[in-house]
């Protein structure tokens, strides 16, 4: 008989305690809401709105890089149209909150108050908007993750670009309820989400607790994933598609599921972006550039890396709001920084590894040389 | 005689005009320890392939456990119990040791995605249970201690064997050895056929291997079949196999060429 007991057999043996579980789970959901409701009023009484607004892009970009580094990172597909998924999200979400809002109240201010039915509908709509953009991601992902490296970073391109040129053909944006309900068929199929003047006056809901609450999920999410046996076998896809599979990794499955959690992810993130002060959202943000920015924050962290990828989001967006009196000096400088980090470090930041494993690591080593 | 835990039956497949491998037919019984030899480009690394998925046979039938494989995706194939390891090592490198071999474990886990976020009693569990299984092979190997090491900073030798542990960390039925012996020293070698067969002892595993060694097939291997140019041209014991003429000539030609 063999020593080495079967895997059901030992799991039946460390089952740890239901109440247990639940408790943990409890306990980590209100973490998540504590942490955004301390970024909310006390960071958020500290700063002035420069510092919040800069904030605000920061979260928004972590979610965006963080959840991109699951297909690019984990997976190790090359997908470059993640703004497209924000996009869907952001228009999703920003179709239903501006609607409802002229519906319920008669108009487009957002209703004030942490917790109002306004931002309950906006939280709503921002997964509606993620659940939107998973199942685009869906619909993109089932034919297209049997192809590989380029042939995928031109399907996801294209993506994009077809989300431009559908979201261009919407029609005008309708500025009241009444002229909403007496709008004809032609005028709200497609929907009127703006077309190429783009779609305005979306109610502000975004605020920090928002933001940092979400951006609280998003990493949960993420750290749980890959610390997982889904995670480990999303890996190991990146680093040997034919052993993964021989070890019996279903790697089409995988790769479809990564993409549906990153697109959901950018559509909340797009989400988050609608509902910002002064947005409004335009058919190029589905485009080629945003997409880029995105995937240079998960290049620059390190691929694989969620610390990484929320860290080099960070800075990126605090670098360029810092440089932004330098105009379009500001391009080339950051051109420049990226070239030199990729000679330096061309594994990104912290390659696959965590901020704390590669700290860890160094600390360690000076330790054995001492 | 009972069923054959791995049943190949005149399986094919040709590249273009180039017939890789020919009406290929071979029984593992349960238990067995079988051999599987020939000169370079005899299409030895092609039976695994075809076996384990990566190549779909043109012709032929392939049964594991009573159950037909072929046709099916490799990971379904995994499923059924057939796992193997890799002639050029594929490790996945950056991983940590251990986190290859519990990807092994991967195949006999339950999956979901609430479970998998809200830490549920049953994922944890599983967790830990994966954990613990890869920590009991690796000691089984001496290889406790490289657990937390990236896998691509192991030796050639370590790297082999920690290959050995995922698959079996998969619960095989029928294990696929390709090349176990390659890049070893003779000092290693020697411990790789106690291992090898301790496997089978352990584990009621069924070993199917690829080596060129020949002191390590014909010690080990309790039957053997030989590969030329994509035909089974022997098949036996390892004595039969030593003295069979055509073998002699694959190896070494005939007098006259």
């Amino acid at each position: 008989m063999s020593p080495v007991s079967k895997l059901d057999e030992q799991a039946a043996l460390v089952m740890p305690d239901r109440g247990r579980a639940a408790l943990n789970a409890l306990v980590t959901g209100l973490a998540c809401i504590a942490a955004a409701l301390l970024v909310h009023f006390v960071v958020g009484s500290m700063v002035g709105p420069f510092v919040t607004r800069i904030m605000l892009d920061a979260g928004v970009m972590i979610i965006l890089a963080v959840s991109l580094n699951i297909v690019n990172g984990f997976t190790g597909q090359f997908s470059i149209g993640h703004a497209g998924f924000m996009a869907v999200g952001a228009y999703v979400a920003a179709g239903i909150t501006y609607y409802s809002s002229l519906a319920l109240f008669g108009s487009y201010q957002a209703q004030t108050g942490l917790i109002s039915v306004g931002s309950l509908i906006f939280a709503a709509s921002a997964l509606v908007g993620g659940l939107a953009a998973a199942g685009a991601g869906w619909v993109v992902g089932l034919p297209s993750l049997r192809l590989r490296g380029d042939y995928l970073a031109i399907v996801t391109l294209g993506f994009g670009e077809i989300v431009r040129v559908l979201l261009q053909q919407s029609n005008p944006q309708l500025f009241s309820w009444d002229e909403t309900r007496a709008a004809s068929l032609k005028e709200l199929v497609p929907p009127p989400l703006g077309g190429a003047q783009g779609f305005q006056s979306i109610p502000t809901y975004t605020s920090l607790f928002w933001v940092a609450l979400f951006v609280a999920i998003t990493l949960v999410f993420c750290f749980r994933l890959k610390r997982s046996s889904e995670g480990r076998a999303m890996l190991s896809i990146r680093e040997d598609e034919i052993a993964a599979q021989a070890m019996g990794v279903n790697i089409t499955n995988l790769k479809v599921r990564a993409f549906m959690f990153a697109s959901f992810f950018a559509g909340v993130g797009g989400a988050l972006y609608a509902h910002q002060l002064g947005t409004a959202l335009r058919p190029t943000d589905a485009g080629f550039a945003r997409s880029f920015e995105i995937l240079i924050a998960v290049v620059l962290g390190g691929l694989g890396s969620i610390s990484g990828a929320a860290l080099a989001a960070v800075l990126l967006t605090v670098a360029s709001a810092l440089m932004i009196e330098l105009g379009p000096w500001r391009m080339v400088l950051y051109a420049l920084a990226l070239i030199l980090i990729m000679i330096f470090r061309p594994g990104g930041l912290f390659g696959v590894k965590e901020a704390w494993e590669v700290f860890g690591g160094l600390w360690r080593r000076k330790a054995v040389a001492r | 005689m009972s069923r054959p835990i791995l049943d190949i039956e005149k399986i094919a497949i040709a590249f273009g005009g180039l017939k890789a491998v020919q009406d290929f037919t071979l029984r593992l019984p349960t238990g067995g320890l079988y051999g599987l030899i020939g000169p370079n480009g005899a299409g030895k690394t092609t039976v695994f392939n075809l076996l384990t998925g990566v190549y779909t046979p043109q012709a032929g039938t392939i049964a594991v456990d009573g159950t037909r494989v072929e046709g099916t995706r490799p990971h379904e194939i995994a499923a059924q119990g057939l796992s193997r390891t890799f002639q050029n090592i594929r490790l996945f490198g950056l991983l940590s040791v251990v986190d290859n071999v519990m990807l092994g474990c991967h195949v006999r886990g339950r999956h979901g995605l609430a479970g998998t976020i809200l830490h549920s009693p049953r994922h944890v569990a599983q967790e830990r249970a994966m954990r613990r299984r890869a920590m009991e092979l690796l000691s089984l190997f001496d290889l406790a201690s490289a657990a937390g090491e990236q896998a691509k900073n192991l030796s050639y030798g370590d790297q082999r064997r920690v290959e050995i542990c995922r698959a079996l960390a998969t619960e095989p039925k029928v294990l696929l050895l390709d090349e176990p012996a390659a890049g070893m020293n003779p000092q290693e070698k020697k411990e790789l056929q106690a291992l090898i067969r301790s496997l089978r002892d352990r584990f009621g595993v069924s070993i199917l291997l690829i080596e060129h060694d020949m002191g390590v097939v014909m010690d080990i291997c309790e039957r053997i079949t030989v590969l030329d140019y994509g035909e089974t041209i022997a098949e036996g014991t390892p004595t039969e196999i030593q003295r069979n003429p055509k073998v002699i000539e694959a190896y070494l030609g005939t007098e006259a060429a």
